[in-house]
């Protein structure tokens, strides 16, 4: 396998990379990424020394973030000196994350174990941490990838309540609360990427999301079919619930066009009589021939159908096929029948 | 480096450098506008005739009056779509695909939101079109079908032979639209055999080694079709507005190069084969989307489990390669690809897929290069990925069984 990708091995390679790196000038995949961001991305995926992809072993603190059906995941982990009397002072050494997503999903996860590192926090130091320190330490995103910081913000909080609860510390008592397990759980607003209202709910408060675009660069929620946007008890009716209503009226909703359909004579014994003359006469004289016939829709008076077996695939054949079917159902069913081979 | 390797031929080609040439002389001293009364015009509009025979030509020698030259095939698509339901107001009925180009969702969406009744049909798990659903969805009332001719992510080529002719035998009066962005220059097109029953057709030069900014819009004689653009007497009031000379020469010349080359799509298929089988070969867990459809022979839509395309195309682009993907994070929308999704392609390759698309000036050894660098790319994502096991070179068991979610 050649591994060149995994490592720069020589200064060739570096300064190959280091003039694309010059030439984008902020571009990256039509998205406006800060130079850092794109320094942090490539060392990360060539594993460059310094780097934190991986996982700890035995961690002190796991947490975990996203999912593969929303396009981004982040499992996040870290290791803590240990203070032999008091866990308030356990103090964060080593953190690790392991990232499905895209440039800045894996840009942000190295900036957060960055971060952390650096700074040797205690956990709850750490949580301390936003998803705003996050964008500063890539020098910026764009407004779309906000959510990878939230992310990660998001997957250290959870580290951080896995570590408090393994050495038995009650966060209350440093300030903060821990959240129920199962507090973000209650009624999906955002079906296509499984956002719930709770969920929606505490971080359009905590990041101050005003409207719908805020809401989708910073948490996903609405990001795709967008049908959740205006729906009843959607992210409209949120943001005017916690904020107040706003002042847009939504769009109104089309009018129902009323179908008519022609009356036509009773379809129902039609499509019995066709099904029947296929039947009885016009399938065993196929099947004498190796062939078949399958009756795929009826039209007012236009039968579809599949006609099989030996004959078919062979253009003048199936001509002579479809026309002995249709003279057998004009002189059988119905003088206008027409048949249409599928 | 090198220079670049550029496989993202279906989003827009490089323009052939006899077609530039060709163009240069209206962009500088040829500046009339056709329609003025000296002869220095006159031989500005015959060399726009000329250009339209080139186009007619490509597409099976139909009359010069039926082509109408646009700004690009999204204007040719939505002169098509929306020109037929105002020449037919009382019609509301509408059937396409789920798969389609957003240049004819879109406006079949906005219609479906203003009333019209719009069925978008699904595709198999390859990306193919079942012709029972085709005739199930169909009404004798219905006003236009509008169904693309090549998939621009997939390559999957829709029997519209067969869908046109089953249209035109319910009813004549349904028109067919069919958006051929994708097919025209790659595979033959005939619209006076095979494609006879084909009522309108669009597409532009940049997919052909053209310029962009120039489109075609073929309506064949007699076709309720009401102007998108009202102005002046251009295309024979079908589309108002000064004619794009130059854009509209290039096209001219792009189709007719395209016609004497549409022999080199053989080369180019045994190419996108050879890449396939080696990716195949090279990568486990690699899905390749509409593999057993007929397709373009031009197009690769791969899908890598359990990692996300973005990350893959900014490591090929530092390797100097060009491709592209159906991934959410490299669109606008956080959705991805509605082709893909049709497909019914596994969650965990979803965001995993990277498009591939050759061209005929693809060479050999930049096809052996992508086989090369690609592997180790997607080998690299996948060693950073919380829903690989490296181990076992598989996706992690709960994963596979249907666990979204990490644990």
């Amino acid at each position: 396998m050649d591994r060149r990708i995994f490592q720069l091995e020589n200064d060739a390679q570096r300064s190959r990379l280091a003039g694309w790196l010059d030439q984008r000038k902020g571009t990256l995949m039509g998205w406006e990424y800060s130079e850092k961001t794109r320094q942090i991305f490539m060392d990360a995926v060539h594993g460059k020394p310094g780097t934190h992809l991986g996982e700890v072993e035995d961690p002190d603190g796991i947490g975990e973030h996203g999912s593969i059906v929303c396009g981004d995941a982040l499992r996040f982990t870290f290791r803590v000196d240990r203070h032999p009397s008091d866990p308030l002072k356990d103090v964060i050494t080593e953190a690790r994350y392991m990232t499905f997503g895209c440039t800045s999903a894996i840009a942000a996860s190295e900036a957060l174990c960055s971060i952390i590192e650096e700074g040797s926090y205690t956990p709850v130091e750490a949580l301390k941490i936003t998803n705003e320190d996050i964008v500063s330490y890539l020098e910026g995103l764009p407004q779309q990838k906000i959510h990878c910081s939230v992310m990660g913000a998001e997957a250290l909080h959870e580290a951080v309540f896995d570590w408090a609860e393994r050495r038995g510390v009650d966060l209350k008592d440093a300030g903060f609360e821990a959240p129920e397990s199962d507090e973000d759980e209650g009624r999906i607003v955002c079906q296509c990427l499984s956002l719930s209202e709770p969920y929606i709910r505490r971080k359009v408060q905590e990041l101050n999301l005003r409207t719908i675009p805020e809401i989708t660069n910073a948490i996903k929620a609405g990001g795709a079919c967008e049908s959740c946007h205006q729906a009843p008890g959607g992210l409209q009716d949120i943001l005017d619930d916690i904020w107040g209503p706003s002042e847009t009226e939504p769009p109104s909703k089309p009018e129902e066009e009323s179908e008519s359909t022609p009356e036509t004579l009773s379809p129902f014994a039609f499509m019995k009589k066709i099904e029947q003359v296929i039947d009885e006469d016009i399938r065993p004289r196929l099947k004498a021939d190796g062939g078949d016939i399958e009756l795929v829709d009826i039209k007012d008076r236009i039968v579809y159908c599949r006609l099989l077996g030996a004959c078919a695939g062979c253009p003048g054949a199936s001509t002579t096929l479809k026309l002995m079917v249709e003279q057998t159902l004009k002189n059988r069913v119905h003088k206008d029948v027409r048949v249409i081979a599928v | 480096m090198d220079k670049p390797i550029y496989l993202d031929n279906n989003a827009t080609t490089p323009i052939a450098p006899q077609v530039a040439s060709t163009m240069r002389p209206y962009l500088e001293h040829l500046y009339f506008n056709p329609s003025s009364m000296y002869d220095a015009a006159a031989q500005v509009a015959r060399a726009m005739s000329e250009a339209r025979n080139h186009v007619r030509e490509l597409i099976g020698g139909v009359p010069a009056n039926e082509i109408t030259f646009t700004s690009c095939a999204t204007e040719s698509n939505n002169a098509a779509i929306f020109g037929a339901v105002r020449a037919l107001p009382k019609k509301r009925h509408i059937v396409t695909t789920a798969v389609e180009h957003p240049a004819v969702i879109e406006p079949c969406r906005d219609l479906a939101r203003r009333g019209w009744s719009v069925d978008f049909l699904p595709v198999d798990r390859q990306g193919r079109l079942d012709s029972a659903e085709f005739v199930r969805a169909l009404r004798t009332d219905t006003l236009l079908v509008t169904v693309m001719h090549g998939n621009n992510e997939t390559g999957v080529i829709f029997p519209i032979e067969e869908l046109a002719r089953i249209t035109k035998e319910t009813n004549p009066e349904i028109l067919f639209h069919t958006d051929a962005t994708q097919t025209v220059g790659k595979i033959p097109v005939d619209l006076s055999e095979e494609l006879q029953n084909v009522d309108m057709l669009t597409f532009s030069a940049h997919k052909l080694h053209g310029p962009k900014g120039i489109g075609a819009l073929f309506a064949r004689r007699g076709t309720p079709l009401r102007p998108l653009l009202l102005g002046g007497h251009q295309e024979r009031g079908r589309r108002g507005g000064t004619e794009n000379v130059a854009g509209i020469v290039g096209m001219g010349e792009a189709c007719r190069l395209a016609g004497e080359n549409l022999g080199a799509s053989e080369r180019v298929r045994a190419q996108r084969d050879r890449l396939q089988a080696e990716l195949e070969e090279r990568i486990p867990w690699l899905e390749v989307n509409g593999a057993e459809a007929e397709r373009l022979p031009n197009a690769l839509s791969v899908a890598c489990h359990c990692i996300e395309g973005e990350s893959i195309l900014a490591q090929l682009d530092a390797e100097g390669v060009h491709a592209s993907s159906g991934s959410a994070c490299t669109s606008g929308s956080l959705e991805p690809s509605h082709v893909l999704k049709a497909m019914g392609l596994p969650f965990t390759a979803l965001h995993g897929s990277v498009r591939f698309s050759l061209s005929r000036y693809t060479t050999e050894a930049e096809i052996e290069r992508v086989i090369e660098i690609f592997p180790p790319i997607v080998e690299a994502l996948r060693r950073i990925s919380p829903y690989w096991d490296t181990e076992k070179a598989s996706p992690r068991a709960d994963v596979l069984h249907g666990q979204s979610c990490l644990p």
